[in-house]
């Protein structure tokens, strides 16, 4: 027995001291296939993300990368970058979101159960800014400003690389959750157009696209690529009758069919998309770089319904009441320009410069300013926010024999405005003390913002190959703001191969996110008369005076502490299994506070009516919290003696994620403080508004002139709150099929479904609610991480030119 | 029979690390094209006893091209493999696998390998049109084959109709 352990101990030993004898099995096997069969070989995946030292096999990395082909992508039958990843990644979550003000327009998404700021999302390796967008309604995200990954257009993109651990000490803020690259397509890819034509099984969300890429070759196989995009998409709705008297107690109208009032699925859009790709190459190898993405949006959803006998509404211009409509228009874009090259002594360098801009411009239609009376128009300019993020880059990187240097600095400046609407949105007139245009009130006058900030960044990253199979690397970041100081960050991974099919990897780091601006600055608010004259109700910039003598600080960064360690095996080189923990403890997380009123001390009514406000609330850093939780992912794939490729993946994601901390709130906020920094549904959509537990099973088949491309995934359970009592609603499985057949050289066709099944998220129980209930005119949560529009069919022609 | 089943795992086990292992496929691959592609080549100068290889530039094989072609023959010809750094080492050589990074450096290989009847292969963007004769890149997870034909002839190297005929980029030369 003895014998037996110690022998099998030392082999084990042997196989984790000393990495298995170089062999060339799969060379020899290439050697004696033919031109064509090399030609058509797929090799593995690479990405740039996650390290400075250039491009390296995923499945060979020392931190968990994922990465979402082109293939894949054109096998998604999805039109927005959000969809795919939703769809492929099984720690993205991206919730459906309705009547929640402009968050309709510009959904957000998370990583791993955290919040949408604490993703960075990277074009070709560039910063790109978030919108200038506030969620401020109950929505997941509430509290943030988030990148819009739906204004890059899809027809644009080669492939979507994920790193799946904190970064800040290589990107600096927002890197806490992950880092999401898009990669454009470069060099090779051929010119194409598309039409595709969608809608859903009950009728609605009819979805007409096309989009053109278009590549002209450039010496010594430079490019400008162009991506264009039109998009029309039409409203869905699931909202259910309004079963609520919609008229004067005893008016007959009452006893007609309940109508649907309101809008409750995906809202009306526009879209124009355009992206470019482009490097042009000197004879002495100089790159010069150009990429940028541009998106114009016009859209409309619909706000809470007024009803005839409310106070809000004015039957002479609304007899039946009205629901006001939000129609923002985005303009988004951002253009990076850049120049790289190599020094003689094999330095290399790039330095660039991008610039990125978001302008989310509010309108409203099919409403009123009921405190102007009859006269009041039904369409209003609301003003709207931008935000403008310039950065400048120099990266310097050299290969060493072992080692691989990179260092460099970046300057960042960001702007962010708020900009008042057209007085009659905001207004308050003599009929009523309705003030501003219903559904969404214009910016006033003194909620506009022009603030600034700027930030150097310098970091230095080193990786070091000490042995073939083991590789090290270390990477700090220094960081000023201008408006809170000084950062400090630091990582270190590490990747050990004890055996060629055996790696263990592993890192540890620190991180920040940097308050944004529209967290420090966000001011809305509304007036409403009260007994001494004009009052105010509503969002406060942390530095305004009524929100310091309220207890506001000026807003610190969130920190971050993360790690993560895993393995991967890969028997054979069709077969690998990964498995990774991570834990990511975040303090200062910052949130916006709940309603500040008069009701909770004297000494607060009197900073109150001192500032003329009924009720104020505004940012600041709440909380701590702890996630952790494991990514598994199994990868396989097989070509039959018919050619038939089977690539198939099973993921499994489940986060965990805890308050372990409420800051200690202002003394002026006495007992009700803690409540006020966070409430309950504050808590619950932390801690369960979102799945913890998910799982995909993706499979895609392949054979000469066809494809077909199956996904399945199971969405774990998640909770909301109404009112102060917590609803939870049980895991659905969702799937999703493409069929691709290529006609003739040219010509491609596909067709496919999402949510084949048809399934739908529980409703919500018997609430007692108007709204949200079974009874109720939105019987499904919004929180709902697969929506709730059903099934949906869609067809699409492609020609390659 | 317990011991009998603990040997069965640990050979299986050793098995699949030692027979099963995964690879760098595109190394692998450039590895193995260097010797594929040489058999639609025909050169002009006379015939020597070895097929020379050479890699000039970082050598990213380490000595899987030895490994490789130890045993095989290219042109009824034994292989012989030389990693180099500087064009003034270059000598006698069938082929040349550019891995410099430099662009002055690259083309002055090239201009010695056309004027001395080598096959150039690189694998830099751009490297068929500064005068390589096959540039051997990546696309999309894919091998991706450009062949200077212009160069070929110039250099008084016959390209095969089958490499002309699946390679993805051809800049002609006289037809």
């Amino acid at each position: 027995m003895q014998t037996k352990k110690y022998l099998f101990l030392s082999l084990l030993a042997t196989q984790l001291l000393y990495p298995a004898p170089k062999t060339t099995p799969q060379s020899e096997k290439y050697y004696h296939k033919s031109l064509e069969e090399l030609l058509a070989t797929e090799t593995e995946l690479k990405a740039d993300i996650g390290s400075r030292s250039g491009e390296r096999d995923t499945m060979y990395s020392d931190v968990p990368i994922d990465v979402i082909t082109t293939q894949q992508i054109h096998l998604s039958g999805s039109l927005e970058l959000s969809e795919i990843l939703q769809k492929y990644i099984a720690g993205f979550n991206y919730p459906s979101a309705s009547i929640k003000d402009g968050t309709d327009h510009s959904k957000p998404f998370t990583l791993r159960g955290l919040n949408p700021d604490q993703v960075l999302v990277l074009i070709n390796g560039k910063r790109l800014h978030q919108s200038s967008l506030m969620h401020v309604n109950n929505s997941i995200g509430r509290g943030s400003s988030s990148v819009d990954l739906n204004t890059i257009p899809v027809a644009s993109i080669e492939r979507i690389e994920i790193l799946r651990d904190g970064a800040a000490a290589q990107y600096g803020s927002d890197a806490i959750a992950g880092v999401i690259n898009v990669i454009l397509k470069g060099y090779g890819h051929k010119n194409r157009i598309s039409t595709t034509y969608a809608q859903t099984h009950e009728g609605d969300g009819k979805t007409k696209q096309t989009d053109i890429f278009y590549s002209t070759p450039l010496p010594y196989d430079g490019f400008i690529n162009i991506t264009a995009e039109f998009r029309d998409n039409q409203k869905t709705n699931r909202a259910e009758p309004d079963l609520r008297d919609l008229y004067a107690q005893g008016d007959p109208r009452n006893a007609l069919a309940n109508p649907i009032t309101m809008h409750y699925g995906d809202p009306e859009a526009q879209n124009i998309l355009l992206a470019l790709n482009s490097e042009m190459i000197t004879q002495n190898g100089t790159t010069f770089y150009a990429h940028g993405i541009f998106n114009k949006r016009e859209s409309e959803a619909g706000a809470i319904f007024r009803l005839p006998i409310e106070d809000r509404n004015n039957p002479t211009l609304y007899p039946d009441g009205f629901l006001p409509h939000i129609a923002p228009k985005i303009l988004d874009y951002s253009l990076s320009l850049g120049i790289k090259d190599r020094l003689q002594n094999g330095i290399k360098w790039d330095l660039s410069y991008t610039n990125g801009y978001n302008n989310f411009h509010f309108y409203v239609h099919n409403s009123l300013n009921d405190s102007l009376g009859d006269s009041s128009p039904t369409s209003f300019d609301s003003g709207g926010t931008s935000y403008r993020q310039q950065v400048i880059n120099l990266d310097l990187s050299k290969n060493l024999e072992l080692l691989t240097l990179a260092g460099g600095i970046e300057y960042r400046k960001e702007d962010y405005t708020i900009y008042k609407g057209e007085p009659n949105s905001y207004r308050l007139g003599e009929f009523s003390n309705n003030a501003g245009a219903q559904g969404f009130p214009g910016f006033l006058p003194s909620n506009e913002v022009d603030a600034h900030r700027e930030n150097v960044g310098l970091y230095i990253d080193a990786k070091f190959n000490p042995r073939p199979n083991l590789t090290l690397e270390v990477a700090s970041r220094f960081e000023h703001y201008s408006d809170f100081g000084n950062t400090f960050d630091g990582k270190f991974s590490a990747l050990y191969k004890p055996t060629q099919s055996l790696m263990f990897h592993g890192s540890l780091n620190t991180g920040f996110r940097a308050p944004s601006l529209s967290q420090s600055y966000f001011t809305s608010t509304t007036t409403e008369y009260v007994v001494n004259g004009l009052n105010q109700i509503g969002s406060f910039g942390v530095d305004s005076p009524v929100a310091r003598d309220l207890g506001a600080l000026k807003l610190k960064p969130e920190i971050s502490q993360h790690y993560t360690f895993g393995f991967v095996y890969q028997p054979t080189s069709n077969l690998s299994l990964s498995a990774d923990y991570f834990y990511n403890a975040i303090d200062d997380r910052i949130l916006l506070t709940g309603n500040i009123s008069g009701s909770i001390s004297p000494q607060v009514q009197a900073i109150l009516d001192s500032y003329n406000v009924t009720k104020a609330r505004y940012f600041t850093n709440a909380i701590g919290t702890q996630t952790d939780g494991v990514d598994v992912r199994l990868n396989y794939h097989h070509k039959f003696d018919n050619n038939l490729l089977l690539k198939t993946n099973l993921a499994y994601h489940y986060n965990n994620t805890q308050i372990t901390q409420i800051n200690t709130a202002p003394s002026i906020l006495g007992a009700a403080g803690e409540g006020i920094l966070i409430d309950t549904l504050t808590k619950e959509r932390i801690t369960s508004g979102q799945p913890k537990h998910i799982l995909s099973l993706y499979t895609q088949l392949t054979q000469g002139d066809w494809a077909l491309a199956f996904n399945l995934k199971r969405f774990g359970e998640y909770a909301s709150v109404l009112g102060e009592d917590l609803y939870r609603f049980d895991a659905k499985w969702v799937s999703d099929v493409e069929f691709s057949y290529q006609i003739n050289a040219r010509f491609n066709l596909s067709l496919g479904a999402k949510n084949l099944l048809d399934v739908y998220p529980d409703r919500w129980g018997d609430t007692g609610s108007d709204f949200y209930s079974t009874q109720g005119s939105l019987p499904y949560p919004p929180e709902s991480p697969f929506g709730y529009n059903g099934r949906s069919y869609h067809v699409r022609i492609e020609g390659r030119f | 029979m317990g011991g009998q089943k603990l040997k069965k795992i640990i050979v299986a086990f050793l098995s699949l690390n030692l027979l099963l292992l995964a690879s760098n496929q595109e190394r692998d691959l450039q590895a193995v094209f260097i010797g594929r592609l040489a058999q639609f080549v025909q050169w002009n100068h006379p015939k020597e006893h070895l097929f020379r290889i050479t890699v000039i530039g970082n050598n990213p094989f380490g000595d899987l091209l030895n490994r490789l072609y130890k045993e095989k023959k290219i042109d009824g010809k034994s292989v012989e493999i030389k990693h180099i750094a500087r064009l003034e080492e270059i000598g006698q050589t069938d082929i040349l696998f550019v891995t410099l990074e430099n662009q002055q450096e690259i083309q002055k290989v090239i201009l010695y390998a056309i004027k001395n009847s080598i096959l150039t292969i690189g694998t830099q963007r751009g490297f068929a049109q500064r005068g390589g004769i096959i540039q051997l890149s990546f696309v999309m997870q894919k091998p991706h084959l450009v062949i200077n034909h212009k160069t070929a002839q110039y250099s008084q190297i016959k390209i095969q109709a089958p490499l002309l005929a699946i390679a993805q980029e051809i800049i002609k030369g006289d037809e």
